[in-house]
């Protein structure tokens, strides 16, 4: 079901939206990216190489996962901006959590856009990734 | 430590803009990079599904195109700060949808240098805008990317 | 009053928030049964003299004030009471600054200089007390700081009761929905830069969590 411009509240919440990057679900987004060889990404014994506790998620992906609680949150939508500082490096292999709240709802250039802060959580809490979205919804008739 | 003035960089690159080369929206990329973050919406998984909701075909996801940045060729800035580098942060502006098929041009330019302190020492900041365009010479996506060099 | 003694504006490089969707929320919160009486702009390396807020303020009923956070070679400092004089002193941008001078000049400039978020690893002021320079100025920390990963705000309380340092609480925002999560408590009115400062030099203040102010009435 569309969700609606009307019936968007200033803070609301999004999700979560509960997953985890595993070694191989890395993997697999490495090798669409290009850096499927073994790096810090991609590889544990690489990364501790480079001084880190192991294998990190890319920023990007992170990336795409926080575009995913947006996409599923507003259906009928579209994703306009989602602006994400990466705070802390994201582990492999941990659930993550993925949260939002809606913050501004403004109507542009006869544009519906609603305003979300979105976050990167480990399961207890710790945001690692943290991000601004902007969503145009569509109106009731 | 490195006041904003004192990064030793090559500022003549500041602002100046470059083409970073084209790339292919293949499908079967949108389609592995969905299965990747475990994306299930249909109009990115299911070419039919995209046509019915009034698409030309697969729409890529919001994020996609963030995944060429890695393969542009970019100038070196000859930033002499710092041992290792991390991604910091990246905005994606999406100004029209980008479908499998479409051939994309980017362009690329970068935006500032600086330096900040924090949790891991003094840091500086490397920000590089980049643009790409499709075929119909439609401006689609805007992406900003942070890099962070540090010892 | 409860005032947000540190939050960051898109005018920061980290900040991906607008002071009127900051004082957007505070409605929000206000709503909730919070207390937000006021917030202080603290942005990085910087002092926005240009900006004036004023408009917006009375339109949400929020006092915004203006300061700073400035990286310095001992860590992060707050500086509120910005004046010309202090920003003639000091060059606000340089990341390397000598701390010990910075709160010299601020109190001599009218202003005051806190350390920011004392208990965060590898660039707190804890990292920075001992056997180095005479941080004998400085008699207020931010202790409590909606930024802090686990364990650092309690470092910076340690370091405020050891010292008999006295604390305020800053959020630390640099989105929306983080404003005001962590806030100062001041038993008199404040509206202005120069009362804020006599505020925290009077010392009758707290740091208070956002939870703390609910169900209060206004006043």
């Amino acid at each position: 079901m569309p969700r609606y411009f009307d019936d968007v509240e200033m803070g609301e919440e999004l999700g979560p939206l509960e997953t985890t990057a595993t070694d191989a679900s890395v993997r697999e987004f490495c090798e669409v990216w290009g850096t499927g060889s073994a790096n810090r990404f991609t590889d544990h014994e690489a990364a501790r190489k480079e001084g880190l506790t192991g294998a990190i998620v890319p920023g990007i992906m992170s990336m795409a996962l926080l575009s995913q609680l947006l996409t599923q949150w507003a259906d009928g939508g579209s994703v306009k901006k989602l602006d994400v500082v990466f705070r802390q490096l994201v582990p492999h292999n941990i659930p993550l959590r993925i949260v939002g709240v809606v913050t501004d709802k403004n109507q542009v250039a006869g544009e519906n856009l609603v305003e979300c802060d979105v976050y990167l959580e480990t399961g207890q809490g710790d945001r690692m990734v943290g991000g601004k979205a902007t969503l145009s919804l569509p109106r009731k008739e | 430590m490195a006041t904003e003035q004192q990064l030793d960089f090559d500022r003549s690159q500041l602002g100046v803009e470059y083409p970073a080369g084209a790339f292919q929206v293949r499908k079967e990329d949108i389609l592995r990079y969905c299965k990747a973050i475990a994306e299930r919406a249909p109009v990115h998984t299911d070419e039919e599904a995209a046509r019915a909701a009034g698409h030309p075909s697969l729409l890529a996801p919001p994020t996609f195109c963030a995944m060429f940045v890695r393969a542009m060729g970019r100038p070196d800035i000859r930033l002499t700060f710092g041992r290792t580098s991390f991604h910091a942060g990246e905005a994606l502006e999406a100004h029209a949808p980008i479908y499998a098929g479409d051939t994309l041009s980017a362009a690329t330019r970068l935006k500032e240098v600086y330096a900040k302190t924090g949790r891991s020492g003094t840091m500086a900041f490397i920000v590089w805008e980049t643009s790409f365009t499709n075929q119909h010479g439609e401006l689609v996506a805007s992406v900003q990317e942070s890099f962070v060099r540090r010892d | 009053m409860f005032i947000d003694m540190h939050c960051h504006s898109v005018s920061s490089d980290d900040s991906r928030a607008t002071v009127e969707q900051y004082l957007k929320w505070v409605q929000v919160l206000r709503k909730r049964g919070h207390r937000v009486d006021g917030i202080v702009l603290t942005e990085h390396r910087k002092f926005d003299a240009g900006h004036d807020y004023s408009s917006l303020a009375s339109q949400y009923g929020v006092v915004v004030l203006k300061g700073s956070e400035l990286d310095t070679r001992y860590g992060h400092f707050l500086v509120y009471g910005v004046t010309d004089r202090l920003l003639r002193a000091v060059n606000f941008a340089d990341v390397a600054m000598d701390a010990v001078e910075l709160v010299r000049y601020a109190r001599e400039c009218g202003a005051i200089a806190v350390p920011a978020h004392p208990g965060r690893f590898g660039i707190g002021f804890i990292e920075y007390i001992d056997g180095g320079p005479d941080f004998s100025g400085v008699e207020i920390v931010e202790y409590l700081n909606g930024g802090s990963r686990r364990g650092e705000n309690e470092r910076g309380q340690e370091l405020a009761d050891q010292r008999k340092l006295l604390g305020i609480g800053g959020s630390d925002a640099h989105f929306v929905s983080a404003i005001a999560t962590c806030m100062t408590e001041f038993p008199r009115a404040i509206h202005s830069e120069g009362e804020l400062v006599e505020g925290l030099y009077a010392g009758q203040f707290r740091p208070v969590r956002l939870e703390e102010t609910n169900h209060q009435s206004p006043g």
